[in-house]
């Protein structure tokens, strides 16, 4: 069944035409032209298509494009302001926490929301494993990864953040 | 290609069987009910072709992976929008969870960690924080998985489930819902609306433990939840549940018999979670073989009395 579907796609509202059967995935990366939503294991098992929906992050391979209907989506695509990368991307170049990249826009999403939920609780370990669970590197950069969540949380406590 | 001719249905079926990769989703018609009326409607009117869906994070892989197969097109019926499913309710003695609260939601819930701290537990150990913000309750019940994590400790909890249908609301024991692996008492045209809990009393203490093959986003190898209740230094009230040890996740109740009446010994806690292993015949998968399932089950069952006995303290 084909329908109208209107959402604000990165802060921009937007009206695509979308078949029922399609997935949040599929129509970010063929209508919406996001191609940093990665398509990989299309099961919830790997993270690398996560995007926020109203601000959470979630699997877009699991959700049905007919369901955000009205709802927020942001991509790593709408992180960059004015063809500036936003500190959290800074923070994973500079940290080294990218290699292949193919996880990268997943993790960046994932961890985006993990430190505007923070607040002012510096994010431990811990807690950024367990945060990124969901979000396979198989580069075994996790280390790295997350030196740079670290990093991009002391960017944004430091006031460069958006 | 329209083409439905049973012959060709069988041979498109083998063909898919053995083919791995991602398999297209059936033709769909989105239904997104508001109203409980409006729910009732749709089941009503579609019938065979209708679906009942909220986080869909089952639904989209059981589709990809082959293991549902549909020739016809499915009108999906979305309840995840719907305000009536979607809240955490504490009525006197009963806390009452709609099928379409998300995991997330369980865990950010202070009424379930107050009154259900045991359903808290198990939800943060499954799958990962992108599923459990789009997972529902009612999901992970009605897809009747013997691995099923919501499950041991609702078991334990003696919580039921309401059934909606267009002849009123039925009450079900979750201890006789599941019939089978993927199966379950509700029917077509009903609906699974809500999860009711009675609360945690003072002299209780519930655990949940979970044995996958690795600790994060994992399938359980076997999962154990425990309720006691003690007084004066007995056991007055068990329960032991398990899962993936059996086609439908299960009690024990030739172990909870023996725990109760009980003192709180070792001795006793070791030789129920003996039994409580004895009377299980879990299968061999690819996950594990049954004689690790029993010897884990034995341990997870007797670390969660003790644990129960700990906090009981």
């Amino acid at each position: 069944m084909k329908m109208p579907l209107t959402f604000m796609l990165n802060n921009q509202q937007t009206t695509l035409e979308v078949d029922a059967r399609q997935t949040l995935l599929e129509v970010l990366r063929n209508q919406g032209g996001m191609t940093s939503v990665h398509r990989s294991c299309e099961e919830g098992e790997c993270g690398a298509c996560t995007v926020l929906l109203n601000e959470e992050p979630v699997n877009a391979c699991l959700v049905l494009a007919a369901s955000v209907q009205g709802a927020s989506v942001l991509t790593s695509e709408g992180l960059v302001k004015n063809g500036k990368p936003h500190p959290l991307m800074k923070a994973f170049t500079d940290e080294l926490g990218i290699q292949c990249g193919f996880c990268t826009p997943g993790m960046l999403m994932n961890a985006y929301a993990l430190i505007n939920r923070a607040g002012d609780n510096l994010l431990t370990d811990q807690v950024i494993r367990k945060t990124l669970e969901g979000n396979l590197c198989r580069c075994t950069g996790y280390v790295n990864i997350i030196k740079s969540v670290q990093t991009a949380q002391k960017a944004k406590l430091a006031g460069e953040w958006w | 290609m329209p083409d439905n001719s049973a012959g060709n249905n069988a041979m498109k079926n083998s063909v898919m069987k053995n083919f791995i990769g991602s398999r297209a989703m059936p033709d769909l018609v989105y239904h997104s009910p508001k109203e409980m009326k409006d729910l009732l409607a749709l089941v009503d009117t579609h019938g065979s072709s209708a679906r009942v869906v909220a986080g869909c994070t089952d639904f989209i892989p059981s589709i990809r992976t082959g293991r549902w197969c549909f020739d016809q097109e499915l009108n999906l019926i979305d309840i995840s929008k719907m305000p009536a499913l979607n809240q955490i309710e504490k009525t006197d003695d009963v806390l009452k969870i709609g099928a379409g609260v998300s995991l997330t939601r369980i865990l950010a819930s202070p009424e379930v960690k107050v009154h259900c701290p045991v359903l808290a537990q198990a939800v943060e150990q499954m799958a990962s924080l992108q599923v459990r913000n789009t997972a529902t309750m009612g999901g992970n019940i009605c897809m009747a998985s013997p691995a099923a994590d919501t499950v041991p400790p609702l078991l334990v909890s003696d919580a039921w489930v309401i059934i909606r249908d267009a002849g009123g609301e039925h009450k079900v024991l979750l201890t006789d819902f599941f019939t089978g692996p993927g199966r379950s008492v509700l029917t077509q045209g009903q609906v699974l609306t809500h999860i009711c809990i009675p609360v945690k009393k003072n002299n209780e203490s519930a655990w949940f433990q979970k044995i996958g093959t690795r600790t994060a986003v994992i399938i359980s190898v076997v999962s154990a939840a425990v309720r006691v209740s003690v007084s004066n230094g007995i056991f007055e009230t068990a329960r032991i549940a398990l899962g993936s040890v059996a086609p439908t996740p299960v009690r024990v109740a030739a172990a909870e018999q023996f725990l109760e009446g009980k003192p709180l010994d070792d001795q006793v806690i070791t030789e129920c979670a003996r039994m409580a292993a004895h009377a299980i015949s879990p299968i061999s998968d690819l996950r594990s073989s049954k004689e690790y399932r029993k010897d884990v089950a034995q341990t997870l069952v007797k670390r969660s009395i003790f644990a129960c006995r700990e906090a009981l303290k």
